[in-house]
């Protein structure tokens, strides 16, 4: 019974279309594990599981009546808690929306519901996704598994979903990524996802952060799992205007292990260059196992990205007040203080200052663009440290002293503000054991690209099926 | 900043807005800065867009 947490979706799939077992083992196996692990880790902030055992029995029995949804179906998963489920609390980390139970599904999960999956539960956040440590005053911080003594950030804001599925409390999450909630925990809990490009996955019954920055995507603990969630939830949404009417590709068809003749540009100044030494000579490694693989190397250098930061802090604080104004006129003592004191600085920035932010999107994008031209992928570090512990405040990069905060996301909101896929994979560990992640960027709508390399890469690495030491 | 803040609708005292008075003067100097980038012909990127 152990094994089925940690068994893959795809896996867990066949082997319930094939009735070799039933969902209800499966879900019972999860829930049990969240029962004697989650106390410690704080990964769920809503357990579902009478919920989630009356869907595996109806799965169960639509099985035995010939009904399979699909390759997910009766696979369990759980949702960061702002994707709004019908009759379960969507708090959005949040005292404010502590007792909020919306009364339909936001659309990607009902596309899962459709394709069979079952909810488990709703998963830790950094409070209405507004920070990367993935700290949470309300229902506690999660807590990083790769360290059993040191109490480490998971990274966020998708931090439940990095420690759950680390962990085998889930097979897999959907996480949500606005300057790199899925990539910055994925990066330090060792496990694997993506940030689609924007407009492939609608938003709709997300709870916002920053409407021009947000992106919904896959955490799992393979490439392949991450194409089956993704291709069951990307597509065209009337609910969100922002989604693309491109067609879908069948994206675990893609993943055909060849890399030979691909072109990779190896992201160097302000990317590889500055991170942490263990953990730029990880994705210099992972480059050359590509290489090995038979894909093309070259080094690739962007130019513009230095202003990405102040840019993106204004897009994002200017987004995020204008949805909490109301909220932060009357109940601004309900925030955690740093998601407030975030908000707080929206008030300042000018029209002309977002406006002037938003140009400079093009700018980047058409950089980004032509570096793409010329090759299939990016590759760069998905955080330039590992995970930090909690309460650190201070970190060194190659390029000088940095707040914690700002170099978590250093690497990955570039591609917020671009609009460009980005996966992540584990590509190593530390001398003290902690993971560390590869972060791929690949071609407006060519999540295929992406998700087709981080499969090759895993096939000819283990690093996506080490297990942590507080599971 | 109080002054800016009522404006926006926002009652926060000094003292609640004095400790992010050196990420908001460091985020206005970095955000002066982009004017200095060749920007003139690039329409804002808001994304609001059907692909």
């Amino acid at each position: 019974m152990a094994d089925l947490v940690w068994t893959s979706m795809a896996d867990l799939g066949r082997m319930i279309a094939t009735k070799e077992v039933s969902p209800v083992e499966v879900v019972r196996a999860h829930l049990e594990r969240i029962t004697a692990l989650d106390a410690r880790l704080r990964a769920y902030i809503t357990v579902a599981a009478d919920a989630a055992l009356q869907a595996a029995r109806a799965a169960e029995a639509d099985l035995m009546a010939g009904k399979v949804a699909g390759p997910l179906h009766g696979v369990p998963w759980a949702p960061k808690d702002l994707y709004s489920t019908k009759g379960i609390r969507t708090t959005g980390g949040s005292k404010i929306l502590a007792d909020s139970v919306p009364t339909r599904d936001s659309t990607v999960v009902a596309r899962l519901a459709g394709a069979g999956a079952i909810v488990l539960g709703k998963l830790n956040m950094h409070e209405f996704a507004y920070g990367p440590e993935g700290l949470n005053a309300h229902y506690g911080d999660a807590r990083n598994p790769w360290d059993s003594s040191v109490h480490r950030a998971t990274g966020g804001s998708s931090s439940g979903s990095g420690a759950a599925v680390a962990a085998g409390l889930a097979p897999g999450s959907l996480g949500s990524d606005t300057g790199g909630s899925i990539r910055i925990p994925c990066s330090l809990c060792g496990i694997t996802g993506i940030k689609p490009t924007y407009g492939r996955v609608s938003r709709a019954g997300v709870l916002p952060l920053s409407w021009s920055m947000d992106h919904v995507g896959p955490m799992t603990r393979t490439a392949r799992d991450s194409a089956l969630m993704l291709g069951a939830i990307a597509g065209y949404d009337p609910s969100d205007p922002t989604t693309s009417v491109l067609p879908v590709p069948d994206y675990a068809t893609a993943l055909t292990g060849e890399v030979k003749g691909l072109r990779v540009g190896l992201l160097r100044a302000h990317f590889t260059d500055i991170a942490a030494p263990e953990v730029r000579a990880a994705v210099e490694t992972a480059a050359r196992q590509l290489e090995g693989a038979g894909a093309i190397v070259d080094d690739v250098n962007l130019t513009h990205v230095v202003h990405v930061g102040p840019a993106s802090t204004a897009i994002i604080a200017s987004e995020a007040l204008a949805y909490h104004a109301a909220w932060m006129r009357t109940r601004s003592q309900d925030y955690q203080p740093d998601v407030r004191e975030r908000l707080r600085v929206g008030a300042f920035i000018s029209g002309a200052h977002y406006l002037r932010a938003q140009q400079l999107r093009g700018l980047v994008r058409s950089e980004i663009d032509a570096a793409l031209a010329r090759r299939d992928v990016l590759l760069a570090p998905a955080t330039p440290i590992p995970a930090p512990a909690l309460g650190e405040r201070e970190t060194m990069l190659g390029d000088g002293q940095s707040d914690v905060r700002s170099a978590l996301i250093r690497l990955t909101r570039v591609f917020n503000f671009s609009g460009h896929p980005a996966g992540s994979a584990p590509c190593g560990f530390t001398a003290s054991g902690l993971p560390i992640g590869l972060q791929l960027v690949g071609r407006p709508f060519d999540e295929a690209t992406v998700l087709r390399v981080l499969d090759a890469y895993q096939r000819i690495t283990d690093w996506h099926t080490r297990r942590p030491p507080v599971a | 900043m109080k002054r800016m803040a009522a404006a926006g609708g926002f009652a926060w005292t000094d003292a609640e807005l004095e400790p992010i008075r050196p990420a908001v003067e460091r985020l206005l100097d970095a955000l002066e800065r982009l004017e200095s980038l060749p920007l003139e012909d690039l329409e804002p990127t808001t994304q609001y867009r059907v692909f």
